[in-house]
Formats: structure tokens, C-alpha cells, sequence
């Protein structure tokens, strides 16, 4: 199965299953989980059913687009659903079997891997999912976002499309995967991973980047301050890439780097307080909705 | 009548290290449990899986037995008036206990007549006690983490999504965290159709293996050692089956299947420790080596499920540690483009401990504590070079990109090692910085090398004084900096070198490298529990002893003796170690042991009170009485003989304590026949002066007054 018809199916299964099916966020984001339809989402009593694929920056993980399965830049298919729904993990399961992936002859599990996001004062409890020993799947119960205790509990998962995909298509380099049925991954973004990780590792001017961060953390301050929590958590994502990116050019000490940390920790822990704040002014309207629908569960778009 | 009961927790995937603890908990709460509601189990069996926590107990039975109670009332004096009517009190009584007064009893005790109530609490079958039980042990559970999930509060590992509790045919009524319990479990999750449905406890094994699961993780360990030697045999090695990694194996399977895969020979030029931590750490596959030991481009992989398709399923697994192995020498070669030494200056910047300065500070402090130990040790001027200089860049491959991998990152120090072999080290410095966090737990070995040792050495004591400093000592089982691997590090290392190192003074010298550097930052940190060096020092010196304890309890030392013999002056540890176990072997051997600690207590007793508010100075020339100059000149003869065995090296503690329980018979004939405390002054703070000579002599050995005698409680 070539790469954009994974996203169909994925995108058919989960709307099937309740899931509406947003578009990827438009800035740079180390993971699907900082995009404001998870970070911001996960946040609060009202229920949240979403599937999106969101394309994904990890400045570290730069490799000049040499290493088989290690980019720069690839993609997440990332599912949300609040509150965690007792079947989820069996429909994790059904959704993999869908993408072509008989397990009776592969061998599916899932390995723990609690995870955490320091810049997002996030953790969660989960679990890697492996197929043959690659993992291929994030699957985390969020336990505290934005530094709030996550209640009800949001379930995410988050598939690695790449690493699918060189199972579904027994490719053993991402520049042989396939995209459609005539152009392949290697086409598509050999260069762009050659040219960024030039960028991401040796260019990056660090002085104009620690500029950048300076200025994105206090507009991001303002606006939180001002009352916008949504535009103000664009800056927060802006000083997490600008951070990333110090990082991968190696221009943070420890100390600096955990100074760092902290600070978009509490910009985001902020822009959280915020966001539900502004819900519950608004009266949490997707719980109304919810209850409107008449049925007692927030989980009312489930079958 | 009996029944078998079998209680199973269904969870989503527990994490493969939490297993066994849980399945003890519940073994000891199901156990005392049970045996507090009367109900006597026969046997109690658990298994687990990474699916399931299961209890299998045969024959609990299926009743409570009556049991009749006795309660004691108010006196009948109090309950009867004097016609023998009852009063309010017997009234009260009474019906507190459900009974009529009539039913009360009437009985003489050594207080008194009373008034007693004899209550028959009838026993509940055990399906009406159960759940509550099971409910609560499920709650009692502890482990390293939990969570919740969904809309509930309730804690667990993982989620809980089905329960099976059956007492013999029956279902258990329990709900634990919205989860109704039935007779139905789930099989493996693709080897079987559907769910499970049992009948009775006893077919509990069997139905699941039916169903793909082999619940019995002894049985499942076994399996999988059993395979993982064949695979490898197959292919022409034999399979590196670490213990740790198999019991985590085994919880990560509910049906094990192993297969041999392999990958590019090329990796092989990795450091073997590099190869294997991929495997294993990232993996948790087994690594293969050939009939020299070495290792082979192999792997052993479980998987968990049948054989079907198991060539996929190789194939996979042979992808992703290819993957991971170019990650590695991705890491390496980016590494390796910068010698060892040159990566010194980037210390700097990376912070060792908040408060304690960088890492560069931290290299700097060891040069001088190295030769400090150098010189205390017995160790060539060539070793104390190589330690000098391993000692200098032992931190720099935290700066590597190797290290910078979490799951590589505990091969601190051997990347290091591997790294200066390759950058231009003398093989020597290269084996003390591979050697310098060794030994890194109970089951690992102290450095081989004295160069190795004595980086090792200053390592762990710049880390313990660094953060006993800071205020961080460890609390409870609270240990965030393993400052008790580190110390007992220190212990085990100068143990199994038999170095005599001057502990105080190796304290002091440590805490004097950190408090003299240019600019002490721990003084700013104002961290709440800080400590003053001299307070440090103390605590610290404290801190070892209480790991040289534990050492002793292990070679089976009695506490009692372990804690007399570090109370005395211990200033080195491999003294106190040695002195321990020959006093042991003479506690056993010696029938007048006792004997003479007794004799010796009589002289800690009377002196020490006395010493604790003036200072004595003994005049022998003054002493006059007979039993006075007996014992003075027996103490001297002895004492000679004591500071003789205890000379050098070879240090003959046995002697040592023959010498001193020679004055035995003139301690006690000295207390029969003089009268220590005199009223003269002069005369009695010279009596009290020997008697403290005495008490002195003995704690070059030991701490008398810290020897629990058998039958001390009798005395008491």
C-alpha cells in the first residue's frame, strides 16, 4: 500500500469510528502532540474524537537523509480520543489489520513506553507498538498536560507512516517507499532532508535563533496575558522548534538547555490555564453538546 | 468443603518489570486475606502474563467457621444489685452484644467476679466475603507508576479491562474499577477465537493454552531458554542468555517463539558493548557468540505468537537492528572525529551537579584526589600516571553522541574507554576510564586495574561528598543519586584491593577539593538541607560504615558484634572488615567470650560516665592495692602484646584478643577487692584512670558495651 492510500485508510477507519478528521497544523512541531488539536484539546471535560496527519521537525534526528529509517522531517498519523474508550486498544489493532497487516504472520505488541514532553509539562503512560520488532506506533494515556492532571483521560495514537510503510511495502530504505504508485518517498524528499539536515546541523545561525526564541517567548507572554491563548500558543511552538534547533546545532549547555526547557514549560503551562479557562467562560460547548445529544456519555458520536 | 478459586486481573499490556512484583503482592494479600476471614486456603499459585495478574487457590473452603467470641463486662458487683437484679450497666452490656441478660455469665477472675458475654458469630459463605476481599487487594496493589483511564479515578499499572473470579462453578460478585467479574478471559490476542469461557478454576491452564497463552511464566521462562539455546546452536553459537533480560522477555510474551536473525557483519567493528546494549536495551534480543566467546553478526529475537510466518517476522526484526546498528556507527564516527582529550574544554558547559560547578570542574578535582590516593595506596608511580590522566578525561564521553542516546547512555565510561583506545590514549588510561563507574551494582565486579581503582575511588567520593554537601544524602528508600551504590563501590573496591586507606582523611580531602575550588558555588545554591565540610564529613564517614555493615550481615556476621566493632575507631575500612570477622570466629570459638566482655562492660560502665565530663590521667606509681597494681601490670603486659598483633600488615586479631582477655581475671578480682570510686579524689580518678586504660585497650578491638550476651534479657 503506497503512502497516500495509508492515509485514506486510516482516514476512512477512524471516521468510521467517530473521529473527525481535521488538517495538519501549520507550523513547525516537534510531534502531532503539540498541535493545539491534541495539546489544547486534551485539556478540560469536553469530549474530542480527531484524526489528522501532521508532518513533524526533530532538528536531532537530522541524518543529510542517509540513515534508512532516521529524518529530519517526516510525518505522524495521529489520533485523539477523550475520554479513552475501553476498546481503543483492540481498535488500534483493527486499524493496523486495515492498513493490509495480517498479525497471525507478524509479530504485534505492545512494549511499555511511558512518555513525557518537558517543554509541554505533558506525560502520559503507554506503550510502543512494535511490528516485528519496529516500533510503529505510539499509544499513550495522558495523565497531565499543560501541567494539568488530564481528566478525563485523553488516548492518543500516533502512527510513524514511514516505519509502516517499509513494513507494508518490505522496503529497507525510506527513499524506496513508495508515495503513490509513481513517485516515491526518496523523490519526493531526498533533498529536502539533504539540505535541511546541512541546515538543522551546520547553518542554523544560533545567534539570530536565540534572538528569535527571546522574542517569540515574550510575545507569547503578552498574548497569553492579553487573553488569546490560541495565537499565543503559536509562539510557544515557534520557541519549542527555536529551541529544537539551538539544540541540534549544539549550541545549549546543559544548564542552558534545562533553563530552556523550563521556560516553554511554563509559556505552554500558561497558554493551558488559559485555553480552559476561556472553555469554561464559554461553557464548555462541546460537553453541551454532548449532553444536548441526549445521551448520558460525552462519548455520544460513538457506535 | 472446598472449592478452587481463581481470580485473574485483565489488563492491557503491564509493563514487563512490574509483573512479578504484583503477582507477590497479590500472593501475600490473597494469603492473609483469606486467612483473616477463616477461610484456609491449600495452596496458593500465581501466574502472569504481560496480559494478566491470576491467583489460582485450591481448596479454599467454602464456609466460614462459626466462631464465638468472649467479651468481659463490668464487674457483677456493677451489674447486679443486691436483690441480683440486673442494673443499667448489665442492660447495656447486654444488648450491645445482642444477648439477653440471661445469656450473661458470671465469673471469678483474680480482679473479681465479672460479667462475661459469650457471642456466636455465625461464618458467611465464602462467596459473600470474597468480593469485598478481592476488591480490596486489587486496590492494595502497589506499583512503580500508576495511571488512570477513561472517565474513573481508579489507580492501576494499566488499564483493567476484564476480570475473571471463580470460587469453584461460581462467579465471584466483585466489580473492581467498573469491571464486572465473569468466567470470561481472553486468549491470546491472535492465536485464539474469541473469548474464553471457564467452567470451573482448574481448567484455567489449560483453556488458555488452548487459546495461545501459556499463563505459567515458569513454564514460559523455561520455554524460552530452552529455545533461544537451540535457534542458537542451529546457526553454530550458543546464546548469551542474560537472566535480567530473560525474566523481562518472559513478561513481555504469552506465547514464546524464538528465531535467530542476523545482521551485517560490519557491526561487528562496533565495541561489542555497543552491539549488545543495542540488542538488548533497545531490543531485548539475545546476542549470540561463537565457541571463543566472541560475538556473531546474530541474534536471538522471541517472538510472541506461533511460528507462523516466522520468516517475516525475521525479516523485520533484521531491519530494525540494522537501522539501529547505523545509528550507532552513525554515532561513532561523528564521535570519533574529535580525540577523547579534545572534548575536555566542552565540559564546561555541561553542569555536573546543580551547585558543584561543571563536569570540567569535576575532572579537575579528581587529579588531585587520584594522587592523594595514590600515595595512601600501594600502587606504582606509573599506575598513579595513568590515573592521573584517565582520571582527567574520564568525563568526557558524556559529551558524545553515544552517550547522548538514553538508551545507550549506560555505557558511561566503556564508550569513554573505547574512545580514548581510539584517539590516541595509552591502553592503560583507556582500561581505568572504562573502569571507573565499576562496581555499577551488587552483581558487578570492582575494577581489575589500580589505575582503575583509584578513579573509581575518587569518582564515588567526589560524588557522595559532592552531594552530602549539597544536602542531598539519601532518605528512606529514596535514593535519586545511587549514593549507596557509590559507597558501597568505595567498600567493595578497598576490600577487594586490601588497600589500607585512612578513611577520614580520604573524606576531608575530597570535601576540601570541592569547598577549595575558585569559586564555590554549592555555598550559593541555598539548598535548604546543606551541610557545613565538618558535619559533611561525619555524615559521610557514617554513610560507608553503614554499607561495611551490610557487607558483614552478608558474610554472616551477628549485628550486635558488626556494630561493637565499627563503634571502635575505624579509620580504615579494610581494618574493620578483617577485625570483624576474626572477632566472629573467636565469638565462636572462644567459650570465655562472654566472659570477658562482661569484665570489660563493668570497665566501660563505670568509666565512661565519668570520662564523659573530666579528663583522667593514670599515675601507676600511686596505685597501692594489691589487685590495682595486678591489674596495671597486666594491662601493660597485655597491651604491649595488642599493639604488637596489630602491627603491619599482617594484622593477627585473634592474638590480639587473647592478649585482652588475659585481664579478665584481674578485672574481676580488681572490682571484688577495691573499692573504685574512693572518696579521696586523687586516689579515685586514678582507679578510674586504668579502669579507662582497660576499657581503651579493648576498643582498639571493639565497642564492648555494643555486644548483645545471650541471656541479656534475663539480667535485665
Amino acid at each position: 500500500m503506497v503512502l497516500q492510500n495509508m492515509f485514506q485508510t486510516l482516514d476512512a477507519f477512524w471516521a468510521e469510528r467517530g473521529c473527525l478528521l481535521a488538517e495538519a497544523y501549520e507550523l513547525e512541531v516537534g510531534a502531532g502532540t503539540m498541535t493545539p488539536d491534541t495539546f489544547l484539546r486534551s485539556l478540560g471535560p469536553e469530549p474530542w474524537d480527531v484524526a489528522y496527519v501532521q508532518p513533524c521537525r526533530r532538528p536531532t534526528d537530522s541524518r543529510y537523509g542517509e540513515n534508512p529509517n532516521r529524518f529530519g522531517r517526516y510525518f505522524q498519523y495521529q489520533v485523539i480520543m477523550k475520554p479513552s474508550p475501553p476498546s481503543f486498544q483492540e481498535m488500534c489493532l483493527e486499524s493496523i489489520q486495515a492498513l493490509g497487516i495480517d498479525p497471525s504472520i507478524h509479530d504485534l505488541r505492545f512494549v511499555e513506553d511511558d512518555w513525557e514532553a518537558p517543554t509541554l509539562g505533558a506525560s502520559g503512560v503507554g506503550w510502543e507498538v512494535w511490528l516485528d520488532g519496529m516500533e510503529i506506533c505510539q499509544y499513550t494515556y495522558f495523565q497531565q498536560v499543560g501541567g494539568m492532571a488530564c481528566r478525563p483521560v485523553t488516548v492518543e495514537l500516533t502512527y510513524g507512516p514511514e516505519r509502516l510503510a517499509m513494513c507494508l511495502q518490505d522496503a529497507d530504505d525510506y527513499r524506496d517507499l513508495m508515495w503513490s504508485d509513481t513517485v516515491s518517498y526518496g523523490e519526493m524528499r531526498y533533498e529536502e532532508e539533504r539540505e535541511y539536515s546541512h541546515y538543522n546541523l551546520e547553518i542554523a545561525n544560533t545567534e539570530m535563533l536565540g534572538k528569535m526564541f527571546e522574542m517569540s517567548e515574550q510575545e507569547a507572554r503578552e498574548v497569553t496575558e492579553a487573553g488569546f491563548p490560541l495565537p499565543a500558543y503559536d509562539y510557544v511552538l515557534k520557541c519549542s522548534h527555536l529551541f529544537n534547533l539551538l539544540d541540534a546545532r549544539g549550541a545549549l549547555s546543559v544548564t542552558e538547555r534545562t533553563a530552556m526547557i523550563e521556560r516553554v514549560r511554563d509559556l505552554a503551562s500558561a497558554v493551558a490555564r488559559a485555553y480552559v479557562a476561556r472553555r469554561e467562560e464559554l461553557g464548555f460547548p462541546l460537553l453541551k453538546a454532548a449532553n444536548e445529544s441526549g445521551l448520558e456519555s460525552p462519548t455520544y458520536k460513538r457506535r | 468443603m472446598t472449592a478452587d478459586l481463581l481470580f485473574e486481573i485483565g489488563v492491557e499490556e503491564m509493563p514487563a518489570p512490574a509483573v512479578l512484583p504484583a503477582l507477590r503482592q497479590l500472593e501475600v494479600r490473597l494469603q492473609s486475606g483469606l486467612a483473616e476471614l477463616r477461610l484456609e486456603p491449600a495452596d496458593i499459585t500465581t501466574y502472569g502474563t504481560p496480559r494478566r495478574l491470576s491467583v489460582f487457590i485450591k481448596d479454599v473452603t467454602r464456609q466460614q467457621p462459626d466462631i464465638e467470641e468472649e467479651f468481659k463486662g463490668p464487674p457483677a458487683s456493677a451489674a447486679f444489685d443486691n436483690d441480683g437484679n440486673p442494673t443499667k450497666a448489665a442492660l447495656g452490656f447486654a444488648r450491645g452484644k445482642g444477648l439477653e441478660v440471661a445469656d450473661l455469665e458470671v465469673r471469678d477472675t483474680d480482679k473479681g467476679a465479672y460479667v462475661f458475654a459469650r457471642v456466636t458469630q455465625a461464618g458467611q459463605p465464602a462467596l459473600q466475603v470474597l468480593p469485598e476481599l478481592l476488591e480490596s487487594v486489587a486496590r492494595s496493589l502497589t506499583f512503580p507508576k500508576t495511571m488512570r483511564w477513561g472517565e474513573g479515578d481508579f489507580r492501576f499499572a494499566r488499564p483493567i479491562r476484564w476480570i475473571v473470579a471463580l470460587l469453584g462453578e461460581e462467579v465471584i460478585p466483585v466489580e473492581i474499577a467498573g469491571v464486572r467479574a465473569g468466567r470470561v478471559t481472553y486468549g491470546h490476542r491472535f492465536l485464539s477465537q474469541g473469548p474464553v469461557e471457564l467452567s470451573r478454576p482448574s481448567d484455567y491452564l489449560e483453556a488458555l493454552e488452548e487459546a495461545g497463552v501459556i499463563a505459567d511464566h515458569h513454564r514460559r521462562r523455561k520455554m524460552i531458554a530452552e529455545q533461544a539455546r537451540v535457534v542458537a546452536q542451529e546457526h553454530g553459537g550458543e546464546v548469551r542468555l542474560d537472566d535480567d533480560l530473560l525474566t523481562e522477555v518472559n513478561f513481555m510474551v504469552e506465547m514464546p517463539t524464538c528465531l535467530c536473525g542476523s545482521f551485517d557483519e560490519r557491526f561487528l567493528d562496533l565495541p561489542e558493548d555497543v552491539v549488545v546494549t543495542v540488542m538488548s536495551a533497545h531490543q531485548r534480543y539475545f546476542p549470540v557468540e561463537n565457541a571463543s566467546g566472541a560475538l556473531m553478526p546474530l541474534f536471538i529475537a522471541v517472538r510472541n505468537g506461533d511460528d507462523k510466518g516466522l520468516d517475516v517476522v525475521r525479516e523485520g526484526n533484521e531491519r530494525v537492528i540494522q537501522a539501529r546498528l547505523s545509528d550507532a556507527e552513525f554515532y561513532m564516527r561523528e564521535d570519533l572525529r574529535v580525540a577523547l582529550a579534545d572534548r575536555l574544554d566542552g565540559l564546561k558547559r555541561v553542569t555536573y551537579i546543580e551547585g558543584m560547578g561543571s563536569l570540567y570542574d569535576k575532572a579537575r578535582r579528581l587529579g588531585p584526589l587520584v594522587r592523594w590516593l595514590g600515595e595512601a595506596a600501594p600502587v606504582s608511580e606509573q599506575e598513579l600516571q595513568t590515573a592521573a590522566r584517565a582520571a582527567l578525561l574520564a568525563k568526557c564521553d558524556l559529551t558524545t553522541n553515544m552517550i547522548a542516546d538514553t538508551k545507550l547512555a549506560t555505557l558511561q565510561g566503556r564508550i569513554g574507554g573505547e574512545y580514548a583506545r581510539r584517539t590516541g590514549e595509552p591502553e592503560e588510561v583507556a582500561q581505568a576510564i572504562a573502569e571507573q563507574y565499576q562496581p555499577r551494582g551488587a552483581s558487578d565486579v570492582p575494577p581489575a586495574t589500580n589505575a582503575g581503582r583509584l578513579v573509581a575511588l575518587a569518582d564515588k567520593m567526589d560524588h557522595i561528598a559532592a552531594c552530602f554537601l549539597l544536602g542531598l544524602r539519601p532518605t528512606g528508600s529514596a535514593d535519586p543519586h545511587a549514593l549507596r551504590r557509590d559507597a558501597q563501590g568505595i567498600v567493595t573496591i578497598l576490600l577487594d584491593a586490601r588497600w589500607r586507606v585512612d578513611m577520614p582523611e580520604f573524606i576531608e580531602t575530597a570535601l576540601a577539593e570541592i569547598v577549595g575550588l575558585e569559586s564555590p558555588t554549592y555555598a550559593k545554591a541555598g539548598l535548604p538541607d546543606a551541610l557545613p565540610p565538618e558535619q559533611a564529613a561525619l555524615q559521610i564517614a557514617e554513610f560507608l560504615l553503614q554499607r561495611l555493615e551490610g557487607d558483614l550481615a552478608e558474610r554472616g556476621v551477628s549485628y550486635d558484634l558488626a556494630r561493637a566493632v565499627l563503634a571502635a575507631p575505624c579509620p580504615d575500612l579494610l581494618d574493620a572488615y578483617d577485625r570483624a570477622l576474626a572477632l566472629a570466629q573467636v565469638r565462636e570459638q572462644d567459650e570465655h567470650f562472654e566472659a570477658v566482655i562482661i569484665a570489660a562492660e563493668r570497665c566501660a560502665n563505670i568509666v565512661r560516665p565519668v570520662r564523659a565530663e573530666q579528663e583522667l590521667s593514670l599515675a601507676p606509681e600511686m596505685l597501692v592495692e594489691p589487685a590495682a597494681v595486678a591489674l596495671h601490670d597486666a594491662y601493660h603486659e597485655q597491651q604491649q602484646r595488642v599493639e604488637e598483633a596489630l602491627e603491619g600488615e599482617a594484622r593477627d586479631y585473634a592474638a590480639a584478643w587473647q592478649a585482652l582477655s588475659a585481664l579478665r581475671g584481674p578485672i574481676d578480682t580488681f572490682f571484688d577487692d577495691v573499692l573504685v570510686m574512693a572518696e579521696d579524689e586523687t586516689v579515685r580518678s586514678n582507679r578510674l584512670a586504668l579502669v579507662g586504660a582497660v576499657d581503651d585497650a579493648f576498643l582498639r578491638l571493639l565497642d564492648v558495651k555494643k555486644v548483645v550476651l545471650e541471656g541479656a534479657n534475663d539480667q535485665q
